[in-house]
C-alpha cells in the first residue's frame, strides 16, 4: 500500500482565460509578448485544405535564428553590443543545450534584463548580488542573478559596469552556446551575423512542417462557455487533452472496451472531412507569434466552414523564466505552454499551463 | 455582436490523467512486442508490485511504436507514482532483461513535446528538444 500523498500529482497549473480579440483591453497580445522563449508553434484549422496566401507568408517569414558556439558571457554585456541590438529593438538570447537543474544558463530578455541561474559554486566565484532561486529547496544550490542592461547606472566606466564585466571576464569566465535572435522595426542596423562574424555563428532556419489530418473528430465548443455542459459543448481541460492526442497523431476512434487504450474523442463531437496542421520548430520570437495570431484571426474575416482553430506554444523547458521574468524550473516535466482557440466571432479561450516549479501565469 | 466578457478561471492540480513517454529497452534480436503484447506487458509490471489491485489500474496505450519499443501512455494522476515504480522495476520480457526508461511524464495533454525530442539522456530527464541539431 503506497503512503496516501503519493497519490497525489505533482502540482501543475491550468488557467484558462476567455476574451475578444478585438476587445481594447484584451491581454492576448501581452501574454504572447511576456512568454520569451518559445520553441514550438503549431497550429489546427478544421475543414481547410488549403492554406490561405498571407498566413502561408507569415510561415515564410517566421524568421531566422542564430547559434553561436562558446560564446563569452561578458560579449553580452559590453556597450557596443547594448547600443548596437538591446537598445535598438528586441534581443532574445538562451543558452543552448544547457539544464535548468544542473547546469549554469543564462537569459537575455528583449527588456534588457541578462538572467543568470547558476549552481552555488559559480555564484560565490563570481561575487555579483543574486538572489536564492526558489525552487531549490531549503539548502540553497542554485541563485538567480539579474542584470539589467539598459539600467542608468549600467553606463560605461560606471562602477557597476565594470564590476560586472570584470566577473564575467575574470574572476569566472561563463560560455555557453546561445541561440539568438533580434527583431527591430526601425532602420537596418548591424546585423547579428556580421557582429559575432569573429565567433563560430550559424543562422538557422525553423524547421516547418505540415500535414492534412482526413475524418478528424473534433470537439463542440461553445466560445462564451469554458466549462462545457453535457450534450451541448466540451470544456477548456477537455480540449487541451482532445489537442494533445491530436499533435501526437494518437487515433481518437477507440472504444470503451479495447484493450489497449479507451481514449476517445470528448462527447459532443463532430467529424471534419479534413483538418490543416501546421507545425514550426525552432526559436520563436513572440512578435513574430503574434504576426501569426493576428493572421489566424483575419482567417475568419471571409465565411469559413470552421467554428474555430487553435494555436499552440511551447516554451524550453529549460529556461530561466516561464512569463515575464517569474523564475522557470524543470522539476519532472518543465512544461510552460499556451493554447489560443480562436472563434469564428473572433472570441478567443487562452489556457496557459505550467509545472510544478513555476509562478502561476500572468 | 456583443464583445464576450472576460472570464478567468485557474485549475490547480486538475488534471485528470497523466501521459507518460516511454521506451522499452530489450537486448538486440529476440522477438520484439506487439501492441497487445506491450500492454501486457505494462500490466504485468504492475501486477508484479502492487497486486491484482494494481494490475486493475486503467493505463492506455496511446501510441505505441514497434520499430522504437516507444509509446505514450495515459494513466489516471492518481496511479501515476504506481505506474512510473511498476515500470522502473520491471526486469524481465519473456526471460530476457529489459528496461523501461520514462522519458516524459505530463500533466496535460497538450503538454507533450513532440516525439523527435532525444532520448539519449538519464532516466526521466530530458534535454532541450533536438530540432536545431
Amino acid at each position: 500500500m503506497l503512503p496516501a500523498q503519493l497519490g497525489r500529482a505533482p502540482r501543475h497549473l491550468l488557467v484558462c482565460e476567455r476574451s475578444h480579440a478585438r476587445h481594447p483591453r484584451s491581454r492576448h497580445a501581452a501574454h504572447v509578448r511576456d512568454h520569451a522563449y518559445s520553441c514550438r508553434v503549431s497550429f489546427l484549422i478544421p475543414e481547410c485544405g488549403v492554406l490561405p496566401e498571407v498566413v502561408k507568408s507569415t510561415i515564410a517569414d517566421i524568421g531566422d535564428y542564430y547559434l553561436v558556439r562558446s560564446l563569452p558571457v561578458h560579449e553580452l554585456v559590453t556597450h557596443e553590443f547594448i547600443d548596437a541590438f538591446v537598445k535598438k529593438g528586441s534581443c532574445y538570447a538562451l543558452s543552448y543545450k544547457t539544464k535548468i537543474d544542473q547546469d549554469n544558463t543564462a537569459a537575455l530578455l528583449p527588456n534588457g534584463k541578462l538572467i543568470l541561474s547558476v549552481d552555488k559554486g559559480t555564484y560565490e566565484e563570481l561575487g555579483l548580488q543574486g538572489r536564492p532561486s526558489r525552487y531549490s529547496g531549503k539548502k540553497v544550490m542554485r541563485y538567480i542573478i539579474t542584470i539589467d542592461l539598459t539600467d542608468a547606472g549600467f553606463q560605461p566606466e560606471s562602477k557597476k559596469h565594470n564590476r560586472v564585466l570584470w566577473a564575467l571576464k575574470e574572476k569566472k569566465p561563463l560560455e555557453f552556446d546561445f541561440l539568438l535572435a533580434w527583431y527591430n522595426t526601425g532602420a537596418e542596423g548591424s546585423t547579428l551575423m556580421s557582429y559575432f562574424s569573429k565567433n563560430q555563428i550559424q543562422a538557422l532556419k525553423p524547421k516547418i512542417t505540415f500535414s492534412t489530418l482526413r475524418d478528424l473528430q473534433c470537439p463542440v465548443l461553445q466560445s462564451n462557455d469554458l466549462q462545457g455542459k453535457p450534450e451541448e459543448s466540451c470544456s477548456t481541460e477537455e480540449l487541451f487533452e482532445w489537442l494533445g492526442a491530436v499533435l501526437n497523431q494518437v487515433s481518437l476512434d477507440n472504444k470503451s472496451s479495447s484493450f489497449l487504450s479507451t481514449y476517445c474523442c470528448p462527447e459532443p463531437n463532430t467529424v471534419v472531412e479534413k483538418a490543416f496542421l501546421c507545425t514550426i520548430t525552432g526559436f520563436i520570437i513572440p512578435e513574430k507569434i503574434i504576426q501569426l495570431l493576428e493572421q489566424l484571426c483575419s482567417y475568419f474575416s471571409e465565411p469559413k466552414l470552421a467554428y474555430w482553430l487553435t494555436l499552440t506554444v511551447h516554451g524550453f523547458a529549460d529556461s530561466p523564466v516561464s512569463w515575464r521574468e517569474s523564475e522557470h524550473g524543470f522539476h519532472k516535466g518543465g512544461e510552460n505552454l499556451y493554447n489560443f482557440v480562436i472563434f469564428r466571432n473572433l472570441d478567443y479561450w487562452l489556457q496557459m499551463a505550467v509545472g510544478a516549479h513555476d509562478d502561476c501565469p500572468p | 455582436m456583443a464583445a464576450a466578457a472576460f472570464e478567468r478561471r485557474v485549475l490547480r492540480r486538475a488534471a485528470e490523467h497523466h501521459y507518460l513517454r516511454v521506451r522499452l529497452e530489450l537486448p538486440d534480436g529476440g522477438a520484439r512486442p506487439n501492441a497487445a503484447q506491450f500492454k501486457q506487458l505494462v500490466v504485468t509490471a504492475l501486477r508484479e508490485l502492487h497486486g491484482e489491485v494494481g494490475a486493475a489500474l486503467p493505463v492506455d496505450v496511446l501510441t505505441y511504436e514497434e520499430k522504437t519499443l516507444s509509446a505514450i501512455l495515459r494513466v489516471i494522476s492518481s496511479g501515476l507514482v504506481k505506474l512510473w515504480s511498476a515500470l522502473t522495476l520491471l526486469g524481465f520480457y519473456q526471460n530476457r532483461r529489459c528496461a523501461f526508461r520514462v522519458l516524459q511524464v505530463k500533466p496535460c495533454g497538450a503538454g507533450w513535446l513532440p516525439p523527435d525530442v532525444s532520448s539519449g539522456s538519464k532516466l526521466g530527464r530530458l534535454p532541450k528538444p533536438t530540432a536545431f541539431s
